[in-house]
């Protein structure tokens, strides 16, 4: 009955999706969702909250307690992970940095009243409230109002200032569990209307609601289908998807490594510090392209034979650079040997080592990242030295030989290896190359019983694989809810894939359908 | 200086009191075993120096065993601290290898092994070594413990399952939270600063946010709420020490103030300018007596460092450099080099009769033994300091070959003066210390 009535609410609400609305899906099922967990604050998402909140011109030098991947995205870290002492002293620190400069900026206009009457514990007290429900992400009880407002008064007598009574309450209000923890614990019934806005806008925009969706849910409106759609049609629509979009991306893709890059240049002419943050942009300038611009099929970032390049990544791809700064859309043909994500530097680059490439590194991020494989760590005591390069054994393919030779390593290694080695033609830096140590590289191989040529017939081959899409839905389910699936979870995971399937991989249908169903509303068996 | 020492054991790890038998050196210690009196004792540090990507065993044993022993190549930077450290060599880590570069960290530092949920997912199973002294000492300071390293790092510190302690790997912000924001060195003006107060007050808000949490949440997601409150608590403990008169060291001055730039040279961190700047703000930390428990991490597990001269990271040349690794014995070499610069540093300091290090016992091992196999035989060991005369120095001990590194564990929390009856979990259970290194 609910997911009929959803259906129904979605053709009238939205435009894009009611076209595309398949005959053939089958209905979202209902099922009991799983406990909600306690879910930091990303450094990222604290970011752009205090940016949407507090004001753009913040600058924030003190660094955060860094984030945490778990089962490979931050996502979860963020959901299991304890803060340490210093993480605490470190959000103590921060948010006194912040609320000095928030309080003092001359444009300000967080203060809700006169300067003349400012020093007026109303003042404060309006505030507060109207701050606090913008970064709790809920309207404050009258009791925490209270103590806030006691704190401020605190501070304004003892400095002598007014503005010292803001600052304090509002670096309170950032210390705050219900600031730095997104709590989306259930209710009787379901989340509560703010936990589901919260998740709503962290999933969609990577930041806290709107006063909009606030608004919405304080009405009640998103406790409705109808409600519920015509909020996330809203957001996906507004120009902030975007950076939310780009958030999963930059989590599942481990991007924000790319920031942190290092080869050796004295190898590598071709590589500075500008090349892990141009080449994080140009993959998620493509992702934003296929989601938002084409609102294509996922498959589709694979097999693409367009992409986003700057003079920068110029040089490495071998295309003339532009005489512009910034980015270009460009064309690739098989020449260039090159297209989609597996031939993109972000990919390339950050699964090599400082000095060569790694087929080990390239297939296993492929294996379980994109197409959600297992695998296990290496056994005890084996010896991982790769054979130095021979005459007979020049190339890095033939050096490998022992991995899946050796029944015992063939196991994990048939997983991995293959993949790899279909781009050995990228060196560490994602240049191509077409020899290794003087001998000519073969890039051919099988991908789960399918053949493959070289790099381009291989990512004709992934787009191809039945677990490719399966396992996106996967990842960003696992991402929207900040955790693994229930088994029962599973079940609506796999009707997940199959309307994503059903409907052309498209990623916005995606999102809608996972906002809507009864895993991410957190709806239990009572409420339907 | 030998010094005899009785000691009496107390029950479980983890409750408050220590009973001890008599005074050493001029370490006075409490009925609590851990603080110094006002008039002049000296407090008990506890440090962990780490590197990544282990050693070679080969080139790292010392040919002959006791006192006077002869630098093996490897131990050669340290022969001018000779005198100062004891080698321990035999030890095996008993907790299972399934994580290269991290079992051998859990089993050394917890006795226990890693709780794997995947290839990718695996985390600690126990608090490590110096947050369980932490947890006996660090009432005591202003910071329980400190956690530093020479690059940023996940560091070798937790607390236990998905709960680490990540270094401070900056050495001016390191500076300027030890000693920036508020405090006053000795001799400076006794009033407070208000704000510390007021600071205190907002932290009391955050405290009663998390009291009303609490109930609320999951049984996961309290124990995570209780950590963070710790933290707070912690937090609030140090800002009102900061209220209180200045440590009354003659050692304690404040250190000039660090650069934070240390940028890298052809692509290669400065390494050895940014551990020398961390070791100055160290020893004044332990100086001004700010902390007694920290862990420091010159390179960290898994490493890919590229060294001065080294044409690959010390990572990809310890599993690709074919025959003897002359290349990464050099940088063991160098790595060991580094930590005489350390212990120098604290034996630098002069605290009543003796130094910084004698009232210490730090503790330099790494994520592995042999780094190409990831090996957890005849791992890594070397203990700087003799813990207030605890434990001998001067010494090249050699286990039983094959003894379980967990006893090494143990000896060092009985030398911190921590009765524990064992240290570690199954395989890695070890009941008995290595006496052959207690004075």
């Amino acid at each position: 009955m609910r997911a009929l009535g959803w259906t129904l609410a979605v053709g009238l609400a939205t435009a894009c999706a009611s076209d595309a609305e398949p005959e053939s899906a089958p209905a979202l099922p209902d099922v009991p969702a799983a406990d909600a967990q306690m879910r930091r604050l990303t450094a990222e998402q604290y970011v752009n909250v205090i940016s949407d909140v507090l004001g753009a011109d913040l600058v924030l030098t003190t660094v955060l307690e860094p984030d945490t991947p778990s089962g490979g995205l931050v996502a979860l870290g963020a959901a299991r992970t304890a803060l340490s002492e210093l993480g605490v002293e470190r959000y103590e620190t921060a948010a006194f940095e912040l609320a000095e400069q928030a309080i003092r900026a001359p444009e300000s206009d967080l203060i809700p009243c006169a300067t003349a009457d400012r020093a007026s514990a109303d003042c404060l007290r309006a505030f507060v409230v109207g701050v606090g429900r913008r970064l709790w992400r809920r309207p404050l009880t009258v009791d925490e109002t209270d103590v806030l407002v006691g704190v401020g008064v605190d501070a304004a007598q003892t400095l002598g200032a007014p503005d010292a009574g803001f600052e304090y309450a509002l670096a309170a209000l950032l210390q705050s569990p219900h600031f730095i923890y997104r709590n989306e614990r259930p209710t009787p019934d379901a989340l509560d209307e703010w936990a589901l806005a919260s998740r709503l806008s962290f999933l969609l925009w990577n930041t806290s609601p709107d006063e909009r969706l606030l608004d919405a849910a304080e009405q009640g409106e998103l406790q409705t289908d109808e409600g519920l759609s015509v909020q996330v049609d809203r957001l996906l629509r507004d120009r902030r998807a975007r950076r939310g979009v780009r958030a999963f991306f930059s989590d599942l893709l481990e991007l924000h490594r790319l920031d942190d890059m290092v080869k050796d240049p004295t190898l590598f002419v071709h590589f500075d510090a500008e090349l892990g943050p141009s080449a994080r942009e140009q993959t998620l300038l493509d992702v934003e392209r296929l989601v938002f611009d084409l609102d294509g099929d996922y498959r589709d970032l694979f097999t693409t034979a367009q992409t986003h390049v700057n003079r920068r990544l110029a040089a490495t791809y071998g295309v003339p650079a532009s005489s512009r700064e910034g980015f270009a859309l460009v064309d690739l043909s098989p020449a260039d040997g090159r297209r989609g994500l597996l031939g993109q530097v972000s990919f390339l680059a950050l699964h090599s080592h400082a000095v060569a490439t790694s087929a080990v590194l390239r297939g296993r991020f492929v294996r379980t990242a994109l197409l959600c494989g297992e695998i296990p760590a290496p056994p005890v005591d084996v010896n991982t030295a790769l054979p130095e390069p021979t005459d007979d054994a020049r190339t890095l393919r033939d050096r490998n030989r022992v991995h899946l030779e050796n029944e015992n390593c063939a196991a994990c290694h048939q997983l991995m290896d293959p993949i790899g080695l279909g781009l050995e033609n990228f060196d560490p830096v994602g240049r191509w190359r077409s020899f290794d140590n003087g001998a000519r590289i073969d890039a051919s191989g099988v991908l789960d019983g399918a053949p493959f040529a070289d790099a381009w017939s291989l990512a004709e081959r992934l787009r191809a694989h039945p677990q490719l899409a399966p396992c996106f839905v996967r990842q960003l389910y696992r991402y929207a809810v900040g955790q693994d699936p229930t088994a029962d979870e599973d079940s609506l995971v796999d009707v997940l894939a199959a309307r994503f399937a059903a409907g052309g991989y498209r990623v916005q249908a995606l999102l809608v359908d996972i906002v809507m169903s009864s895993g991410f509303r957190g709806l239990s068996e009572d409420a339907r | 200086m030998k010094l005899r020492r009785r000691t009496v054991l107390r029950g479980l790890l983890g409750s408050a009191t220590v009973s001890v038998g008599l005074p050493i050196l001029d370490c006075w210690l409490n009925d609590r075993g851990t603080a110094f009196a006002g008039g002049g004792g000296l407090p008990k540090r506890f440090g962990l120096w780490f590197w990544g990507n282990g050693i070679l065993p080969a080139r790292w044993v010392p040919p002959d065993e006791g006192r006077g022993w002869t630098p093996s190549e490897q131990l050669a930077p340290l022969r001018p601290v000779r005198d100062d450290i004891t080698v321990v060599t035999g030890l095996d880590v008993k907790t299972g290898n399934s994580i290269p570069h991290w079992s051998g960290p859990a089993g050394m530092l917890t006795g226990a092994p890693l709780i794997v949920r995947s290839g990718e997912d695996y985390t600690f199973e126990a608090p490590t070594l110096d947050q369980v002294i932490a947890n006996e000492v660090g009432g005591e300071t202003r910071f329980r413990s400190l956690e530093l390293g020479v690059k940023p790092a996940e560091g070798m510190s937790h607390n236990g399952p998905d709960s680490r302690n990540p270094p401070e790997s900056e050495p001016g912000r390191l500076f300027d939270r030890i000693f920036g924001g508020g405090f006053r060195a000795p001799g400076a003006d006794p009033t407070p600063d208000p704000r510390l107060r007021l600071r205190r007050s907002v932290l009391d808000a955050v405290i009663e946010d998390i009291r009303r949490l609490s109930p609320e949440v999951g049984a996961q997601d309290k124990l995570r709420l209780d950590q963070h409150f710790d933290g707070i608590r912690a937090l609030e403990r140090r800002l009102a020490r900061l209220e209180e008169a200045p440590p009354n060291l003659d050692a304690c001055a404040v250190p000039d103030r660090p650069t934070n730039d240390y940028a890298d040279v052809d692509g290669r961190p400065p390494m050895p300018e940014i551990a020398l700047a961390m070791n100055e703000v160290l020893a004044m930390a332990l100086a001004c007596d700010q902390t007694r428990v920290f862990t420091f991490g010159y390179t960290h597990p898994l490493n890919n460092v590229l060294f001065p001269g080294m044409p690959a990271g010390h990572h990809r040349l310890t599993h690709d450099e074919p025959g003897d690794q002359p290349l990464v014995n050099q940088i063991v070499i160098s790595i060991m080099e580094q930590l005489r610069i350390f212990v120098e540093r604290l034996k630098a300091v002069p605290e009543g009769d003796g130094t910084l290090l004698d009232h210490s016992v730090v503790f330099a091992t790494s994520d592995t033994s042999f780094g190409r196999t990831h090996t957890l035989t005849e791992y890594p060991a070397i203990l700087a300091g003799s813990a207030c005369g605890v434990l001998k120095t001067g010494l090249h001990y050699r286990t039983t070959p094959g003894d379980n590194a967990s006893k090494l564990g143990l000896t060092l929390l009985r030398a911190m003066d921590i009765g524990a009856p064992s240290f570690g979990v199954g395989e890695g259970r070890a009941e008995t210390t290595l006496g052959g290194i207690e004075a």
